[in-house]
């Protein structure tokens, strides 16, 4: 799967369960603010990414992502 | 389906818990048990009785590959299940005085009681997260409130699952996912079977070893909606001695 059908298939995602805007999901935007995430939000971030990607997070591979850009590349980076 | 997991749920306060909980909810009953296959069956074929649901899981709760196989096994079974009630009730006594005890019998009783509220909830955690619902509660003990000399490692475990309650509580209480502690004190069960009543009664307000179905009637309302507003707290039920 390439980074651009990896970042459409996430955006749907986050408009479908997280309400997210789809004009807010900018590539620097910040993806706790953007989401309204609090620490307890991200078990349905692991969550969906686990059922539409087929990989697990943890706690740790957070660390360092800060926009929708790292998270987009995380989940690239898990998937190869 | 809808369902609440009693770890030591076949014999004694555990098996009063799943049969409480048979009675008064519409849970389908997950009996887990270590070793008493048996007594498992019994609690189980009770739960029937009364026209609920239920089921027989085998796992030792202190055992981490153990928990977690069997849980996968289970959801792998049951995907569309949630388990919305966990009552980590498992535990075992090892009695000595300190200065003898042997380390098998501080780690036992370390293992199944603080490990196994560890291994069981922490698998269940996200689940219940997503499920933005939930009731844990805790078996604690008066000897984890006050301490009680001959029972160092009991206390000790009992003592660090209620802290572990009260941290608990406050992570997750926004999704409406409350976390409690019983701690119960003298009741009737194998536990207690070689206590001397007549005379440990002379200790307890009530006069009288408590039964497990008293200790089963809170449960069951702390794993109820009315319970929705208690949470990080732990409750004594031993008729009246000081904690």
């Amino acid at each position: 799967m390439n980074i651009t059908e990896i970042i459409s298939k996430t955006n749907d995602f986050l408009v479908d369960e997280f309400e997210a805007e789809i004009d807010e999901l900018q590539p620097d935007a910040n993806l706790k603010d953007t989401l309204e995430l609090d620490s307890l939000d991200f078990v349905d971030l692991v969550v969906s990414v686990e059922t539409e990607f087929g990989v697990k997070l943890v706690a740790e591979d957070f660390v360092g992502v800060e926009t929708l850009q790292q998270f987009y590349n995380l989940i690239e980076a898990k998937l190869n | 389906m809808k369902c609440a997991l009693i770890t030591g749920g076949s014999r004694g306060i555990g098996r009063a818990i799943c049969i409480k909980l048979a009675e008064e909810s519409d849970y389908h009953i997950i009996i887990n048990y270590r070793s008493n296959l048996e007594a498992a069956k019994e609690t189980l074929a009770q739960v029937v009785a009364l026209g609920n649901t239920g089921e027989i899981l085998k796992f030792d709760v202190a055992n981490f590959d153990d928990v977690n196989q069997s849980l996968d096994t289970w959801f792998d079974s049951n995907k569309e299940s949630v388990i919305e009630v966990i009552v980590n009730n498992a535990g075992i006594t090892k009695d000595g005085l300190f200065m003898w005890m042997p380390k098998e019998d501080w780690d036992a009783v370390i293992n199944i009681s603080l490990n196994g509220f560890f291994n069981v909830t922490n698998y269940l955690m996200k689940k219940m997260l997503r499920n933005r619902y939930g009731r844990i509660i805790n078996m604690v003990s008066v000897s984890g409130v006050k301490g009680t000399p001959g029972q160092t490692n009991y206390s000790a475990a009992k003592g660090a699952v209620i802290a572990a309650t009260k941290a608990l509580a406050q992570e997750i209480g926004k999704r409406k996912i409350t976390v409690n502690a019983v701690a119960p004190g003298f009741i009737k069960s194998d536990m207690t079977a070689d206590l001397d009543e007549k005379e440990l009664k002379k200790l307890i307000p009530i006069n009288r070893f408590g039964e497990a179905e008293e200790v089963a009637n809170l449960v069951s309302f702390l794993a109820s909606k009315k319970a929705s507003y208690i949470t990080g707290e732990v409750i004594n039920i031993n008729g009246g001695i000081y904690s």
